[in-house]
């Protein structure tokens, strides 16, 4: 298939060049008369690249889509509980103390941006993932699919959970 | 092969044709930055062109049923995550549901995770590995979530005790 487009460019070509120029595109042509199709186009159908590809959109469209965020805020919640919750279960064997005390203890000492800096880091994801959660409960309704209704929801969206993030970490 | 072809021609055709599978790569993609996101992976085509996509076998535990569940376990954390923190009470049992359901959540999170971005297709091999891993770290967790309600303080009320700490 590739092939044989190889050959109807190359003759296209061929036809606003000089002779010479012609010669190996159409030996190139002869030669894949000789080859086995079904070989060729599986190769090259395997070296295609995947689609979609995020960099060809704009940054706008994509970037900051609530579902890909649902996802990232998904495992940061969920993957700190299981790094605490995992490191927890060991603790004890290698004589580690990650007990809520030990930790309230520990949190408590830091200075007032880091812990407010870190509640962020966990209190946004939480607001986010709070908030896009019930708006897809809304969506598995039926509900919430015009195209207006989804870039209004989604600008507050960011703008509540951002809020809400900097409530918890700086007002709770 | 028909009329073998010079050793020559041959290598040039090979060249030509693939260097131009390559410019009609870029030139569809328009950039000639190296890709910002994992290369696509071993690829084979099972069959011939013409064979339909497999469909899969319908089953209500994997498709509704499963679909349902999710929806309800997430519903379900709303006022499990809001009621603690709202009345200021506390409840063991309460608190035990709120670690199984974010436990049960977390889990089917995770699983989507994995079954999105390692494709049974490409990596069987890795996805058998990655899907055992992800079993082993919820019971795991779950250990931990067991150790932490009984031994502990439970989870709202170590989350509570750390934020104002």
């Amino acid at each position: 298939m590739i092939a044989q487009r190889v050959g109807v460019a190359a003759l296209r070509r061929g036809a606003a060049q000089p002779f010479f120029a012609q010669t190996l595109p159409r030996a190139a042509l002869a030669a894949s008369m000789s080859t086995t199709p079904t070989r060729s186009w599986s190769t090259s159908a395997c070296r295609r690249p995947i689609s979609p590809h995020l960099g060809i959109y704009k940054m706008e469209q994509t970037w900051f889509g609530a579902s890909a965020w649902t996802r990232i805020t998904g495992c940061v919640l969920s993957g700190t509980m299981y790094t605490y919750m995992a490191a927890y279960v060991v603790a004890p064997l290698v004589g580690l103390h990650i007990e809520s005390a030990s930790v309230a203890a520990a949190f408590g000492s830091l200075p007032f941006a880091i812990k407010g800096g870190l509640k962020f880091a966990l209190g946004f994801p939480f607001a986010f993932h709070f908030f896009v959660g019930l708006k897809h409960l809304v969506y598995d309704m039926g509900k919430g699919f015009a195209k207006d209704t989804i870039i209004k929801s989604e600008k507050i969206l960011w703008g509540v959970s951002i809020v809400g993030g900097l409530v918890l970490a700086f007002f709770v | 092969m028909g009329g073998r072809p010079s050793a020559a021609t041959r290598g040039a055709f090979a060249k030509s044709s693939f260097q131009s599978q390559l410019m009609g790569v870029a030139a569809f993609h328009n950039t000639a930055r190296r890709s910002a996101i994992l290369p696509p992976g071993p690829q084979r085509i099972i069959g011939t062109v013409n064979d339909p996509a497999p469909v899969p076998e319908p089953s209500s535990a994997h498709g509704s049923y499963h679909w349902s569940f999710e929806r309800l376990l997430a519903a379900g954390l709303v006022p499990l995550i809001v009621t603690p923190f709202a009345s200021g009470s506390l409840n063991p049992a309460t608190d035990a549901i709120l670690c199984s359901v974010l436990l049960l959540h977390s889990h089917m999170g995770f699983q989507s995770v994995v079954i999105d971005y390692i494709p049974q297709k490409t990596y069987p091999g890795l996805r058998k590995i990655f899907w055992w891993l992800l079993n082993a770290a919820t019971v795991t967790v779950g250990v931990g979530l067991y150790e932490f309600e009984t031994n502990d303080v439970g989870i709202t009320e170590a989350v509570k005790r750390i934020w104002r700490a």
